[in-house]
């Protein structure tokens, strides 16, 4: 278990990671808000244009990126589908005349099958998604004979709903990417230290982020350990019969059921153990503690810094206007 | 007055049944002292008592003249730092430097100072190639190392091992009780929990606990002269020091003995 990798970080040398995490998460914020305030599908393709460039700035791999998309695709294509479907405002631009027939059944359920086979075998499940539903799309539009199932109905794209669905998706794009970034090139460490700085003045209204932080950071420091013992009881409960990956789905809640309780129960043994060992080393929660690992501003993030007011000063300038 | 003073120390988890029952001890400054015990005897409570960890109902602990209370705990713990059994519990650090900065943080040690020290005790427990390292990829005896090098980076002067080798292969074992003896040679105070015989016959002195009592503590050569002191407490002395307690005390046998003693030491 020595290859777990907690958050997306990556060892790096780029720009972006030698900027101070507050100042990436303050940049990564205030861009954010610029993207809401952008309005028209030209700002947006600017804004999109941006966001590549400062990859190509930060020399991250784009591909890294789009990796990091992956499990936000499904929702990506979700809203788009959904958008193109029910927004039915402005002028039409696609009517398509679709039919209903016993060879459309017939086709469809083969198409679904040969996708489904062809995604256990295929490495680009996503090319073959869109191949799958252009092919059903075809099939509605073509496949005008045999006996008829429902009368044939139009299928309409209005402006507007390509419009607004592309804009939730572009404006989606640019936020992964953008805490992409971030979290791709930001330690988990020293993003919780960047944070609890920055959360620092809450402590007025009660909130302590030090000890925040602390607790995020212990966690953090402690998946591996856990996902090790997950491991053993596993196997410790593999060895007495349990099954955890076939069997009823009731029973696989038994199974689960005798893997969470010895979990905790060791989760808290351990977590007793770790707060002797912190007292016995002088911590005293609430107190005062210096750190070893300090953050710096330097002159590269101040620059950053303005850079990112600039642009959302440039967004509201827009918004305005 | 001895560096650590305990004086009539009882200690019950639920009032019914004493864990630690009038202990008495004093221990001097740069002893190494072994202690000894079946399952429940009391060692870890006693050790758990020392660092304040747990507040006995009576009797009281002094450490350099300093009384254990709510007061004095704080500055008690700089002086006395405490190495548990299972290495993964006792790391908190995200790295190994975040590890042995932990204590300093806490008494507020200025950064340059600790960067100073952590290269000065990563360097005398060898792990300064480990630094930035995450604990899931040390061993347990590198662990239990990092958790030594905190310790001297508080400057703390008493190291407790609650069963510190217990949980480790014999390679780690053997190297760890190495650095214990160098820590000895620098002068530190060493209390050594332990289940093994062998790893006490190292120390100066041996404590034997039993049910929560002081059952012996005496000189390590002296103590396992008594057999009867380990077989009453459920321990077993290693087969050469048996083999030499059962040559009488024959003039003859006099040079076999001295040999088996040897023997029994040098492990």
């Amino acid at each position: 278990m020595k290859s777990i990798i907690i958050g997306q970080y990556i060892p790096g040398k780029g720009l972006f990671y030698r900027l101070d995490p507050r100042t990436k998460i303050i940049a990564v914020l205030l861009i954010m808000i610029s993207v809401f305030l952008l309005e028209t599908i030209e700002q947006l393709l600017i804004g999109l244009a941006t966001a590549i460039v400062l990859l190509l700035i930060g020399k991250i791999s784009i591909l890294k990126v789009i990796k990091g998309l992956k499990p936000i695709m499904i929702l990506l294509i979700f809203t788009f589908i959904f958008q193109i479907i029910l927004n039915r405002e402005g002028e039409t631009i696609v009517s398509q005349q679709m039919y209903f027939t016993g060879y459309t059944l017939l086709l469809l359920i083969l198409a679904f099958i040969v996708w489904r086979i062809l995604n256990k075998l295929v490495k680009y499940r996503f090319t073959l998604f869109f191949l799958f539903a252009a092919g059903v799309f075809l099939i509605l539009s073509y496949v005008d004979f045999g006996p008829k199932i429902a009368e044939p109905f139009t299928f309409n794209i209005y402006r507007a709903g390509l419009e607004m669905s592309f804009f939730v998706v572009v404006r989606l794009l640019i936020i992964i990417t953008l805490s992409t970034v971030l979290t791709l090139t930001t330690k988990p460490t020293d993003l919780t230290q960047g944070l609890e700085k920055l959360m620092h003045p809450m402590k007025k209204i009660g909130f302590d982020s030090e000890s925040f932080a602390l607790i995020i950071s212990i966690s953090l420091r402690y998946i591996p350990t856990i996902f090790d013992e997950a491991n053993k009881i596993m196997l410790a409960q593999a060895s007495r019969g349990a099954d955890f990956s076939e069997g009823k789905l009731k029973d696989k809640l038994r199974q689960v059921i005798s893997l969470l309780v010895p979990m905790f129960i060791i989760a808290f043994m351990r977590s007793e153990e770790l707060a002797n060992a912190m007292e016995s080393r002088n911590f005293v929660p609430g107190e005062k503690r210096t750190r070893i690992n300090e953050l710096y501003f330097s002159h590269r993030d101040i620059i950053a810094t303005i850079f990112s007011f600039l642009i959302l000063a440039l967004a509201i300038v827009l918004k305005v206007m | 007055m001895s560096y650590i003073e305990i004086k009539n120390l009882t200690f019950s988890y639920n009032e019914k049944t004493n864990v630690l029952e009038d202990v008495n001890l004093e221990i001097n400054k740069g002893e190494w002292i072994a202690v000894l015990g079946h399952n429940g005897s009391g060692k870890s409570t006693l050790a758990k008592t020392l660092v304040g960890l747990l507040e006995p109902q009576k009797g009281e602990i002094s450490i350099d003249g300093l009384v254990m209370n709510d007061e004095f705990a704080y500055e008690i713990r700089k002086k006395i730092g405490i190495v548990f059994q299972n290495p993964d519990n006792q790391f908190v650090g995200v790295t190994v430097r975040d590890d042995i900065a932990f204590g300093m943080e806490n008494l507020c040690v200025p950064r340059e100072e600790m960067l100073e020290k952590i290269s000065f005790y990563a360097e005398k427990v060898n792990m300064l190639n480990f630094l930035d390292s995450e604990p899931a990829n040390l061993s347990g005896g590198q662990k239990q190392r990092v958790a030594i090098a905190g310790i001297l980076a508080m400057q703390s002067d008493i190291i407790i091992f609650d069963e510190a080798t217990s949980m480790l292969d014999p390679f780690s074992r053997e190297e760890l009780i190495k650095y214990i003896k160098t820590l000895h040679q620098d002068g530190l105070t060493i209390i050594m929990i332990t289940h093994d015989i062998n790893e006490a016959l190292l120390a100066d002195r041996i404590l034997v606990m039993n049910k929560g009592k002081v059952y012996a503590f005496e000189d390590t050569e002296e103590i396992m002269k008594k057999k009867s002191i380990f077989t009453d407490s459920h321990l077993e002395l290693p087969v050469s020091l048996d083999l030499a307690n059962a040559l009488t005390d024959n003039q003859e046998y006099k040079e076999i003995r001295e040999k088996l003693w040897e023997y029994a030491l040098m492990k």
